[in-house]
């Protein structure tokens, strides 16, 4: 299939997460959104690097998903202390890490 | 030397469709779900689906650690997040700032659209319209791939593993129940 269809799939997907992270109040949906997110820009180098017939977009895109790893752990780690702490994970709520 | 190969053929077309409806279907239902499983599953789809499309722009590596860090490890975590921190919440939709942020939603959809309308004005360009040709014939699998994160991208590929490692650190510190002191009451570490 040619490349642009996919770079809109990537730029459609893109905004669905980013209107879950806007409007989303619970911690867990800004999460999972921002997944929907990376996985939106790792569809849009792959299919550049399929255009350019370079491999290195796919390294970027290992990268990202090692990237995203971490950035659950971490995220998640600190909503399931934030609830802990307030027994809520509304953002609206959480202004501050220190307790 | 490029291997040509037949044009996007019927099932290459179909296969397309499916995926990327499964993708945008399963995102919209991951944002849009009031219960934070189903919103799970969804998103398992979603990722499932991703990389599918990943398989068929012939990133095969990435296609199958798609399904194995996405749809399986990342997926595990985020389980374990609900598990513990499930609440149903009535007001799922956030209403406080609700007008800036609708704006801000709408101003970024026409930018995406701009974004989109451009892309389709230049579909003719070399990098957006060529999927036909594969450049080397082991385009996108693990050998390919393996080769060259291990030559040039060994500083960033070493780098990201010591990454993820002060991340798993970090997330045990950070998650970790308040330990009781001598005193009786509980004290926050980190």
């Amino acid at each position: 299939m040619p490349g642009y269809l996919y770079i809109l799939v990537s730029l459609a997907l893109f905004f669905i997460g980013m209107t879950g992270v806007l409007l989303r109040r619970n911690a867990l949906f800004v999460l999972m959104s921002v997944e929907l997110q990376l996985g939106a820009g790792s569809l849009a180098l792959l299919a550049f690097a399929r255009g350019l017939g370079d491999q290195k977009g796919h390294v970027v895109a290992f990268f990202v998903m090692a990237l995203a790893a971490a950035e659950a752990a971490v995220g998640l780690a600190i909503v399931v202390s934030v609830y802990r702490a307030r027994k809520k994970i509304d953002l609206d709520g959480v202004n501050q890490l220190r307790n | 030397m490029n291997y040509i190969l037949p044009g996007p053929s019927l099932l290459d077309k179909l296969a397309f469709i499916v995926l990327a409806s499964a993708v945008l279907g399963f995102g919209l239902l991951t944002v849009t779900r009031k219960s934070a499983v189903t919103a799970l599953m969804a998103l398992i789809g979603a990722c499932c689906a991703l990389a599918g499309l990943y398989a068929t722009l012939s990133a095969h590596f990435l296609a199958v650690l798609q399904v194995l860090v996405y749809a399986g490890a990342i997926m595990v975590l985020f389980i374990f997040a609900v598990m513990i921190v499930n609440r149903d919440d009535e007001q799922p939709i956030a209403l406080r700032g609700l007008f800036l942020r609708a704006a801000g939603v709408l101003g970024a959809g026409y930018f995406f659209y701009r974004l989109a309308w451009i892309v389709v004005r230049e579909r003719r360009a070399d990098v957006l319209a060529t999927s036909i040709t594969l450049p080397i014939p082991e385009y996108g699998n693990v050998a390919s791939i393996g080769r060259l994160l291990f030559s040039d991208f060994l500083f960033p590929f070493e780098a990201i593993s010591l990454l993820l490692l002060v991340a798993v650190v970090a997330g045990v510190l950070v998650a970790r129940p308040p330990r009781p002191t001598p005193s009786g009451d509980r004290e926050r570490v980190a």
